[in-house]
């Protein structure tokens, strides 16, 4: 019924509603739509911290992650085309790093960048093959831009499963 | 102690295992802006927020050839982008702009040339935006009534 109301018409440039965020309204920043439009990444606050949540845009149901309930505030997250792959920036002690949760096979992955630079945005390719990361270097913002072939198999649109390892039933 | 620190730099590159920069495309970056923010990267497009001179301007760049490609009538005169995102085949560019202090949530189709305001209803003001692979699908954060929201945007 809310989101019912949520509808509205916006003219000639298609059609907006409000994200679902459950019964208790509450804030959310930083959007990121997974490559097939199907799930919503965001940052909302749980109990005062800056959590990564996922969407399913369909059905308006929190999607569970695995590796995403510590190591708050998190931000900046983005999404691969079938949303197997969620990267976001996570806080470990002093340090910030890219951490990348495998959806399909439940593994994580944490990225700590070379020499010694705390990412500040970032952005996966829908395929999951590359990574482009801001990051504050010598006073100014970069953009850097990952390989990351060796280490995730694509996701490519249609949910195509392309891989050489043994998979498990 | 130079050689304890080499390894210490090597073990730390390690550490980093699985993410391969790219040297060539990475030093193109730098070398072609004074600064660059809010990367969003399509299939083989990278669209950024690039600095040169002190003025801010949305630059997409052919990630094959490592070049900018041009986008005509897209960086106007007296704008200021906030946020840019690029559909999975580079042909829609969605970002927040201010101009003549207004703060606006624009669409950029490359084939046409066409660059078009995307209304924001209810009323608010758009900050960051997320395309979806095929651009016909957008996520906006939106600030009304002092809050932020997500709205969903179907593009057509």
């Amino acid at each position: 019924m809310l989101l019912l109301a949520g509808l509205s018409t916006t003219g000639c440039s298609g059609r907006s509603r409000r994200a679902p965020s459950g019964l208790v309204p509450t804030q959310q920043q930083q959007p990121s739509l997974s490559g097939d439009g199907s799930r919503l990444a965001v940052i909302a606050d749980q109990r005062g911290r800056p959590t990564v949540q996922l969407r399913d845009l369909k059905s308006g149901q929190l999607l569970q992650l695995r590796h995403f309930s510590r190591h708050q505030p998190h931000s900046s997250p983005s999404l691969s085309w079938n949303a197997r792959y969620l990267a976001a920036v996570i806080q470990r002690g002093s340090r910030k790093l890219v951490l990348i949760e495998d959806r399909l096979t439940g593994r994580a992955h944490p990225l700590r960048l070379p020499a010694g630079q705390d990412p500040v945005n970032l952005s996966l390719a829908p395929d999951g093959r590359e990574l482009a990361v801001q990051t504050a270097t010598q006073g100014r913002w970069q953009v850097v831009v990952f390989n990351l072939s060796d280490l995730l198999e694509p996701d490519r649109p249609g949910g195509r499963r392309v891989t050489t390892t043994t998979q498990e039933p | 102690m130079i050689l304890v620190s080499l390894l210490g730099i090597i073990l730390a590159g390690c550490s980093s295992s699985g993410l391969r920069p790219q040297p060539g495309l990475n030093a193109a970056l730098q070398r072609s802006a004074d600064s660059r923010r809010e990367p969003a990267l399509g299939q083989r497009w990278l669209v950024s927020i690039a600095s040169r001179n002190g003025r801010e301007r949305i630059e997409l760049v052919d990630l094959r050839t490592r070049q900018p490609v041009p986008l005509p009538g897209l960086n106007q005169a007296g704008s200021q982008p906030v946020s840019v995102s690029v559909s999975g085949n580079g042909e829609r560019i969605a970002f927040v702009r201010t101009r003549d202090g207004r703060t606006e949530l624009m669409l950029y189709r490359r084939g046409a040339a066409a660059l078009q305001r995307v209304p924001v209803e209810p009323t608010g003001v758009p900050r960051q935006v997320s395309l979806d692979g095929e651009g016909k699908r957008l996520a906006v954060q939106v600030s009304r009534e002092g809050r932020w929201d997500v709205d969903v945007i179907r593009l057509p």
